[in-house]
């Protein structure tokens, strides 16, 4: 990879994404640089494991029917993926400015984008506003790093608490209908009965909280 | 004469009072510690008792070292909650007292929103990413729409809680923050231990299990400590990156009892390099429980109008930080 012309184009908690070509395509090299603050053998560790899983849940994802980034190579050592560029804007920046009626069909597609993975096996583990471009071609995910297989109740509730607390935390004025959209989105797809049992457990984590009135 | 406000903190170990001024001048923190016995952690009734057989002298304490006439003071604040409900109790009760003895009105403050407009005031920051780690708290916290909002945090145990319960574990007494920190300062060798992030949060009660495990099974106790910190630390390093990289703050802040230890700041100094943001982590003085907190944030509340008859001044054991109006933060800003 050395040699080849990229451009930082944004700098994320752990990673910095530089935009570059890769056998012709326009791509996005995503680097996992150390991370000084932590101890060298965990923080290789950590970059490593995260990188493999993460090339290996994009396709993964992919197959299940959720749009993500094409995979064009993996470097575990060097902590680098190289996959498809998808032009969009993120969510976050978005979700501010939309109507209502947007707020309720964009958030309706998250839902069922989660639904999907989840109904499939997969979490995603880091469902928040940033992780969600609009394209052209609708909505797409990125950011798999954090995913893993598990049909395990309490880590799809996880991933819908993340959801919950990006929207109340980062979004608060469109949190109650993004969240009842994204609801009615995902039992659609996964069923009433397992939106309830999920919902359940997502109260439970909730109450596990500090100083969680329990209620 | 300069309007002020008496500050009575009473959640869990501390019972203390402060006059703080209109400008946030600290006039006075007198303090009063319960220490557990070693090998055991904060017993409530205990901590309560101490706290009544203390409170009097305390407050004539802190209102003696602030050398103002009483008339000055605008009315009295006191840490309504989250907390230990006897200990809480205790200080309910001494600010229903000086306030019907005062004859003044009574503000109630969120004990968490106290660590964090505290630290505001001390280290010059405006609108920061708050990392407030303590033994009731691990949380990254920002001010957004009129709350301060909960970004990411602990799913179990706090950092401090981790810390206590593995340092009772090998014999100390709560707070055990200093000596596992003085400890881990000695060793370099690196045991793994459970990294669990879970998008913005983190879970604790995985290392602590491994942790107890490595002690039993006789690994030095500055290895396990060194360890310790080192995966716990950057765990919740991690995610205040993760809502920074987010929220695009310039500002991070630390505060709680555990924002004293030097490991933890040196991280996140280093961390916040990385991004266009500055760092500022409370005093050691103010990071932990203190009086000075409850009076700073009750001047906030009382500025905005916000004060209650002494009948409503109850406690309130489980209270998120996050369902309270920072009504003080709207009007500053519009």
């Amino acid at each position: 990879m050395e040699g080849c012309q990229t451009k930082l184009i944004h700098r994320g908690a752990e990673a910095d994404l530089l935009l570059g070509r890769w056998c012709g395509l326009e791509s996005i090299y995503k680097s996992r640089k150390p991370l000084t603050y932590r101890l060298k053998v965990l923080d290789d560790a950590v970059r490593t494991r995260r990188t493999a899983h993460e090339a290996l849940m994009l396709r993964e994802a992919k197959r299940v029917g959720v749009r993500t980034p094409y995979l064009y190579h993996v470097d575990t050592k060097g902590a680098v993926i190289i996959m498809e560029y998808l032009k969009g804007a993120r969510l976050k920046d978005r979700a501010s400015g939309m109507s209502r009626a947007g707020v309720s069909a964009v958030f309706g597609e998250v839902g069922t984008m989660v639904g999907t993975l989840h109904s499939s096996g997969i979490m995603h583990g880091d469902v928040t506003t940033s992780n969600l471009l609009e394209t052209s071609s609708g909505l797409a995910m990125i950011d798999f790093g954090l995913s893993t297989h598990t049909q395990r109740i309490e880590d799809h509730a996880v991933d819908l608490r993340l959801i919950k607390e990006t929207l109340t935390g980062a979004h608060p004025m469109i949190a109650d209908l993004a969240l009842d959209s994204i609801f009615a989105a995902y039992r659609k797809v996964v069923g009433g009965a397992r939106l309830k049992q999920v919902k359940r457990q997502l109260s439970e984590i909730e109450r596990r909280g500090r100083y969680a009135r329990a209620d | 004469m300069v309007d002020s406000l008496i500050g009575i903190e009473s959640t869990a170990h501390t019972f203390s009072a402060s006059v703080v001024t209109s400008s946030g001048r600290i006039l006075s923190d007198v303090r009063d510690v319960y220490r557990a016995p070693a090998g055991g952690g904060i017993h409530p009734i205990e901590a309560s008792s101490q706290h009544m057989a203390n409170a009097p002298g305390v407050l004539r304490e802190a209102l003696l070292e602030a050398g103002i006439p009483i008339k000055s003071i605008r009315a009295v604040s006191y840490s309504m909650g989250p907390g230990l409900g006897p200990c809480l109790r205790v200080g309910a009760v001494a600010a229903r007292s000086l306030a019907a003895t005062l004859v003044k009105r009574i503000v109630p403050v969120n004990h968490a929103i106290g660590h964090i407009e505290l630290g505001c005031l001390l280290t010059r920051t405006k609108d920061p990413l708050v990392l407030l780690v303590s033994g009731g708290h691990s949380m990254v916290v920002a001010f957004s729409g009129n709350r301060w909002r909960i970004l990411g945090e602990s799913l179990d145990l706090t950092l401090g809680q981790l810390i206590d319960q593995f340092g009772r574990h090998a014999g100390l007494a709560s707070p055990c923050g200093t000596k596992v920190e003085e400890a881990a300062s000695k060793s370099a060798k690196y045991i793994e231990l459970p990294y669990t992030v879970k998008g913005n949060d983190v879970s604790y009660s995985g290392i602590l299990t491994a942790a107890k495990n490595l002690l039993d099974r006789g690994v030095a106790f500055e290895d396990v400590c060194f360890s310790l910190q080192e995966t716990a630390f950057a765990m919740i390093v991690e995610v205040t990156e993760r809502a920074l990289a987010f929220t695009e703050k310039k500002e991070v802040m630390v505060v709680g009892g555990v924002a004293a230890n030097l490991r933890l700041s040196e991280m996140l100094k280093t961390m916040v390099r990385r991004h266009s943001a500055s760092f500022r982590a409370v005093p050691p003085r103010y990071s932990g429980d203190c009086g000075a907190q409850i009076a700073w944030a009750g001047w906030l509340e009382y500025n905005t109008g916000n004060s209650i008859a002494i009948v409503d001044a109850t406690t309130r054991q489980s209270w998120r930080l996050d369902s309270v109006d920072a009504k003080w933060r709207d009007a500053r800003r519009s």
